[in-house]
């Protein structure tokens, strides 16, 4: 029996499947985890504005703490609505490259260049210090990157440098232990940039330029790590920010790649998002995201100075 | 929203609108009334955007925004103190007038000499500290600050500049630009900076001869100005003024006398005599004891130099950290008559102008290396040769030459050989490859591309070069890894250009790209990695499967420049590098030392151009010479000499050869040529220290060495007696020459070349003519404060006549009362479209601080100046439009549009509406159906007819078949009075004549064969 070579059929299969396709079938094209849902932010040194941002966390209202290359920490609604904004004491070594947020609301703001974690009220009131001293002695400091609470209180302040490592300081802030050190090995660190705790107080960590995830238990005791160099899905090319969803998923900003890519917790992509570009949709080195109640990612796009948020 | 239109005349095409109406009417009288009045709406339009596009219809949109930029004067004449207030109204200003409703823009541009753009127009309250652009302050280029204005503007708002300036302009022709200005539309306001001008004591000039015989006595006369302030009654003023006499590296206080200056114009004259043969700078300083008496201390002081001649004298330069390498040199040619200087390469032993250089017939290179001297250094050397007539030799040793960082220089360009080999079978090479990372200090990616610049230079063509920084995405190689430099330096050049290193994650990455090209080079007999960072990237792996050991492995040292880092934890890392890998490491803390750091690193790729024989080799004379008249050939031995390539110029003469390295044409010893009016040698051997060790006992030694440096020094015969007199006045330096003989007759008809070298060591050109006899005139512009040097030749092989002119103080400093009249001038233009600009000048009596707050009363960005347009061409936009109504009208022409099929639905909806039964009359139906169903049997029948007539290739000559089909087909005809009407029981209406379409169908498908559309019994 006579059949044509394509079918009329096969032919509007092949339109509508094709598309489709090729957006699952790689992961610089595909936003397969959310979709655009706002932009903004725009370049400049006056309130509001933003000069290549490097840090951003989120508190329990909602609001974006962003610090940038003016050694600023300024405050924004979700929406990108300018709240307040105050800046680090000095700043002329460098710039913090880091903040996160305790858990009674206060702004932690490692002072990378200054060896030290600054901590700020909501308002902006510096309320305490810790370290100040450059060294590899207990208490002292490398290039400080993060700094995260459990849920008992303690303090974990991640640096780089000669020394890689995470320092855990109690409630009280007294040296309590340390693990890590320059290296490729597992328990090793190569710039841990970001880090993040769960709900059974295992601390994720970027290990950047291992280009890989590290997860320890609270005493310093490797639980898993995974992740290896790449472009492709599943692949990391130095992870920068992360932080974790309720349902045990990873979202990793790839400063490398430009993307953010949402991982199962062993370690599985389930997709990416972003892509090298300027236009809205693109990143450009992407520094850090942030998850907000409602579930959306808020992405750091570092070198296009703006935010990015995404619905899942 | 406005049209207009770029080629109005053809609009009048619109005038043949009414015959396509008549033509069209006429044509379309067959249709209905509905189409025909379409189609000529349709065609009406086409014809009309055809005419639109054909007069280039312009889209003009009009905009209420404004662009305001502030010109801040920064020239000398301007204090700080008033530079600071002007920065604080300009903030003011932009912040509390600056329309953000309106999205105005507000800009700054500074200015002297040249004007630069402190803060570019955006719509936003920017806020200046300070000024931060540099510019240079020994002028005031009004200008040239107007007419960057002019270029800065975005076109879609009016425009604004608000010049803020004492208005003493001394280069260009600021009124003529802001005439250009207001004819754009621009509107000009005005803020006169205004100081009150006390007294002012000024040293004018110091007059000498510019040139002097030695033991001849002379006057030294220096004019002082003493001028009362406004509304001051004049008064003496008291204070000591010092005259100093200067030479090379030392000084002399000539007289040093407490003085009275009356009111008016005093000049104090000594006698002075010199014995001494050399050029001196003779300096009048005049401090008051009263400082209030004067505004200005910066003219207080003047120079002026002249030349004293004498016999041959020769600067010899030996490296600071071999200091007395060349003794035995100099000691030869002291032996012979010459009188030697001997200075180090320390900075402060080396000079810092050419007219330092101007007492030395010729200059000694002596195993210096490149980076000892900075570009200006190097460029007066050169200068001090080509256009002063001084000798330039350079002598061998592991600093010189191409070994000592000289490739690409000018020097390389004044030297008689090229300093690279062009042999590769002879010349090792070296491999550089350079990381850099984005540097957080100021003007860091500037400095970046210089010093990769300075290190490509500083590379032979057969060395390799590659750069790594971070891209987009990953650490990529600025070109194709590791290339050979020579074919690819422009290109290399031109990316190092573009380069913009982004933030390096980790130095593991690049060092392991490193890695792999250099181990792709195995030719390479040096390879060497320069990294500049911050320290910020993670440190590398120096464990097994690291770079950092593999790169030992292969013998790569890395030196590291650590620029910016953020303390120790970004200097460790580097500092860590550097030790692990044998290199060095640097810190960095001013930008500008950068240069010199990569020339110094690039100069360990280019070792191997030394060449070395621990058993010795005999140089040979090959060509005779002056410099070697009365040397026999062969010469001693010699262990070693670094590698050159004779230029392809006719002038260049290579006396001495080496036989060694065999491979090359030509290994020059000695080489020389003639550049310029000077003179230069390279000698590419040591003359003793290192590699001549045989020399010292030679005979022949003093005699070779001075022979060669008496060829290159400049000649000294005097033939005529000529003096030079110079003016400064208005800008501009009036030369006059007058040439006499022996026998003191006027020396007519010279053809004079002269040469001016201003204080940035930039040739000036100055043109002497003759005038009368004996005398020649020439004059140029004198831009700047500083030494201008004359040289003039008289003549082929006759010793220049050196001169000088010293313009002490910036022309800021000339002029201390505001030009006010030119900046009300300035406001006063109307611009095209709007109104005049304002000049905001408060009461000189107020504070500064109540002065900005009375400038501030004036609203700079009130929009009174006409409003910003801009067009957009739209025929693309009406081409396309008239392209889809033209389809439009074939197809209102060619297609019958019926919505007949509409109706029943719209009466069933109606009926629905109405309330009414809106089935079907079954009757209508049942008959419609009839009469279709009939219609379609008859169709039926017709496509059987036809059918039963077509070809039907298996029953071709088939007998059987066609019996069967003739007994297939038969019934068919006969069954629609019995099988027919049973089966219309059975099925109703529409199935049957469903079927009945199928089957009529079933013929015309495409997929199924011919034979197959038989209808089956």
């Amino acid at each position: 029996m006579h059949r044509s070579f394509i079918h009329r059929r096969s032919l509007l299969a092949l339109c509508v499947g094709t598309p489709i396709v090729a957006a699952l079938g790689g992961c610089r094209e595909s936003n397969s985890i959310g979709s655009l849902d706002l932009v903004w932010g725009r370049r400049g040194i006056s309130d509001g504005r933003l000069q290549k941002p490097r840090a951003m966390a989120i508190d329990g209202d909602d609001l974006l703490y962003i610090v940038d290359m003016t050694a600023r920490i300024q405050v924004f609604t979700t929406e990108g609505q300018f709240v307040r904004g105050w800046q680090t004491p000095v700043h002329t070594s460098g710039r913090p490259t880091g903040i996160n947020i305790d858990r009674r609301g206060n702004v932690l703001v490692p002072d990378t260049h200054y060896f030290r974690v600054l901590v700020y009220s909501p308002t902006g009131k510096l309320l305490e210090t810790l370290g100040g001293t450059f060294g590899n002695a207990p208490g002292e400091f490398g290039l400080v990157t993060d700094v995260l609470e459990d849920s008992q209180g303690n303090w974990y302040v991640s640096e780089y440098g000669e020394y890689d490592r995470i320092q855990k300081f109690s409630a009280e802030r007294k040296f309590v232990l340390e693990w890590g050190g320059h290296g490729i090995a597992p328990t090793q660190f190569s710039r841990p940039q970001a880090m993040a705790i769960d709900a059974n107080d295992h601390i994720w960590i970027a290990d950047a330029c291992n280009h890989r995830v590290q997860v320890f238990d609270t005493t310093g005791k490797l639980v898993k790590f995974w992740g290896s160099h790449g472009s492709q899905p599943g692949q990391l090319a130095y992870p920068y920010g992360l932080t974790l969803d309720p349902q045990g998923h990873v979202y990793i900003a790839e400063f490398g790649n430009s993307r953010v890519q949402k991982f199962t917790s062993d370690g599985q992509s389930l997709g990416c998002w972003g892509g090298v570009g300027r236009a809205p949709g693109e990143l450009l080195n992407p520094w850090a995201l942030a998850r907000d109640s409602r579930g959306r990612i808020h992405v750091l796009d570092t070198n296009n100075h703006r935010v990015q948020r995404i619905t899942m | 929203m406005q049209l207009a239109f770029d080629s109005p005349w053809y609009l009048l095409l619109l005038l043949g609108l009414p015959l396509c109406w008549w033509a069209s009417f006429r044509t379309l009288a067959a249709f209905g009334r509905m189409r025909r009045a379409t189609a000529v709406g349709l065609r009406t339009a086409v014809y009309l955007l055809i005419v639109l596009a054909l007069a280039e219809t312009q889209w003009v949109r009009t905009s209420d925004r404004l662009t305001v930029m502030y010109l801040l004067d920064q020239s000398l004449s301007v204090s700080q103190e008033q530079t600071d207030a002007m920065v604080d109204y300009i903030n003011r200003a932009i912040a509390t007038q600056r329309n953000a409703a309106r999205a105005d823009r507000a800009g700054v541009i500074v200015f002297g000499r040249e004007a630069a753009i402190e803060i570019p127009p955006v719509d936003d309250d920017q806020s200046m500290p300070r000024v931060e652009t540099t510019v240079d302050r020994d002028h005031t280029n009004l200008a040239g600050a107007m007419k960057l204005a002019r270029a800065s503007f975005p076109h879609d708002a009016a425009r604004r500049v608000v010049v803020i300036s004492d208005g003493n302009q001394n280069a260009g022709d600021a009124l003529q630009h802001a005439r250009g200005l207001a004819e754009a539309g621009v509107g000009v306001d005005v803020v006169p900076i205004r100081s009150r001008v006390v007294g002012e004591v000024a040293v004018e000039k110091v007059m000498i001869p510019s040139d002097v015989r030695r033991g001849q006595p002379f006057d030294l006369r220096v004019v002082l100005e003493n001028t009362a302030g406004e509304g001051q009654q004049p008064r003496p003023v008291d204070g000591r003024l010092t005259i100093l006499r200067k030479a090379s590296g030392h000084e002399q206080v000539l007289t040093e006398q407490d003085v009275t200056l009356e009111p008016g114009k005093r000049v104090f004259s000594i006698r002075e005599e010199i014995d001494q043969p050399e050029f001196y700078t003779y300096e009048a300083r005049f401090v008051p004891a009263d400082p209030s008496a004067d505004t200005l201390p910066q003219n207080n002081m003047a120079t002026a130099f002249t030349h004293v001649r004498g016999s041959g004298q020769v600067l010899l330069l030996e490296d600071h950290e071999n200091r007395g390498e060349f003794d035995l040199l100099a000691k030869a040619l002291r032996d012979m008559n010459l009188e030697v200087t001997q200075r180090s390469t320390r900075p402060d032993e080396l000079f810092s102008d050419l007219a330092q250089l101007q007492p030395f017939d010729t200059v000694l290179l002596a195993n210096v290396p490149r980076e000892h001297f900075d570009d200006d250094q190097v460029e007066m050397l050169v200068r001090n040769t080509r256009n002063m007539g001084a000798g330039l030799v350079m002598l061998g040793g592991p600093n010189s030459f191409g070994a000592g960082g000289w490739t690409n220089t000018p020097i390389e360009e004044a030297m008689p050989v090229e300093f690279q080999i062009k042999n590769a079978k002879v010349a090792p090479v070296g491999a550089l490859a350079m990381v850099m990372h984005a540097s957080e200090l100021p003007d860091g990616n500037h400095w970046q591309k210089v010093v990769a610049r300075e290190a490509l230079k500083a590379l032979g063509d057969q060395d390799y070069c590659g750069v790594v920084h971070w891209g987009t995405t990953r650490e990529e190689w600025l070109w194709r890894g590791m290339l050979r430099v020579g074919p690819n330096r422009a290109n290399m050049l031109a990316r190092l250009d573009r380069m913009t290193p982004g933030d390096m994650p980790d130095f593991e990455s690049s060092l392991q790209m490193a890695l792999v090209d250099f181990r792709r080079l195995s030719n390479a007999a040096v390879k060497h990695m320069i990294i500049i960072s911050d320290g910020d990237p993670a440190p590398p792996n120096y464990g097994p499967g690291g770079a950092i050991p593999a790169l030992v492995n292969i013998g790569v040292k890395i030196t590291t420049v650590a620029i910016g880092t953020h303390g120790p934890a970004g200097s460790t890392p580097l500092q860590t590098i550097a030790q692990r890998t044998g290199g060095k490491y640097y810190v960095v803390t001013n930008a500008k030392t950068l240069p010199k750091i990569y020339q110094k690193e690039a100069r360990r790729v280019a070792r191997p151009l030394v060449f070395e024989r621990e058993s010795g080799f005999a140089p040979q004379i090959t060509q005779q010479h002056e410099m070697v008249q009365g040397i026999d050939s062969p010469l001693p031995p010699i262990t070693g000499f670094v590698l050159t390539t004779p230029k392809a110029n006719p002038l260049v003469e290579v006396s001495v050869v080496s036989p060694l390295p065999t491979g090359t044409d030509m290994n020059p010893i000695l080489a020389s040529w003639t550049y310029g009016l000077g003179k230069a040698v390279a000698f590419t051997t040591d003359t003793g220290p290192r590699w001549d060790a045989s020399w010292t006992s030679w005979p022949n030694y003093d005699r070779l060495m001075s022979q060669i440096v008496r060829w290159s020094m400049r000649p000294t015969d005097e033939t005529g007696k000529f003096s030079i007199t110079t003016d400064v006045a208005d800008g501009k330096v009036k030369v006059v020459v007058t040439a006499l003989d022996q026998d003191d007759e006027f020396l007519n008809f010279l053809n004079l070349d002269s040469m001016v070298v201003g204080p940035d060591l930039k040739p000036i050109d100055l043109d002497v003519r003759q005038i009368a006899p004996g005398r020649y005139v020439g004059e140029f512009d004198a831009a700047g404060s500083g030494s201008y040097l004359m040289m003039i030749s008289p003549g082929a092989g006759q010793a220049p006549i050196r001169t000088g002119v010293s313009i002490p103080y910036s022309a800021e400093f000339r002029d201390r009362s505001t030009n006010l009249a030119m900046l009300e001038t300035m406001a006063k233009a109307t611009p095209a479209g709007g109104r005049p600009g304002q000049v905001l000048d408060p009461p000189l009596d107020l504070p500064l601080e109540e002065r900005v707050e009375k400038l501030l009363e004036t609203n700079t960005f009130r929009h009174d100046l006409a409003k910003a347009t801009s067009s957009q061409a739209v025929w693309p936009l009406l081409l396309f439009v008239c392209a889809c109504l033209f389809v439009g009208d074939v197809f209102v022409r060619r297609v019958t549009v019926s919505f007949e099929w509409l109706t029943p639905y719209l009466r069933r909806l109606v009926d629905r509406l109405m309330g009414r039964d809106g089935r079907p009359d079954v009757t209508a139906t049942m008959d419609r159906l009839r009469s279709q169903k009939a219609a379609v049997t008859g169709q039926l029948e017709q496509k059987r007819a036809s059918l039963r007539f077509e070809p039907v290739p298996e029953a071709k000559g088939d007998v059987a078949s066609l019996a069967d089909e003739a007994a297939s087909t038969a019934p068919l005809r006969e069954r629609p009075t019995s099988t027919m009407a049973a089966e219309r029981d059975a099925e109703g209406y529409t199935e049957r004549l469903l079927k009945a379409k199928k089957k009529a169908q079933g013929p015309r498908r495409r997929d199924e064969p011919p034979g197959e559309s038989k209808p089956k019994s």
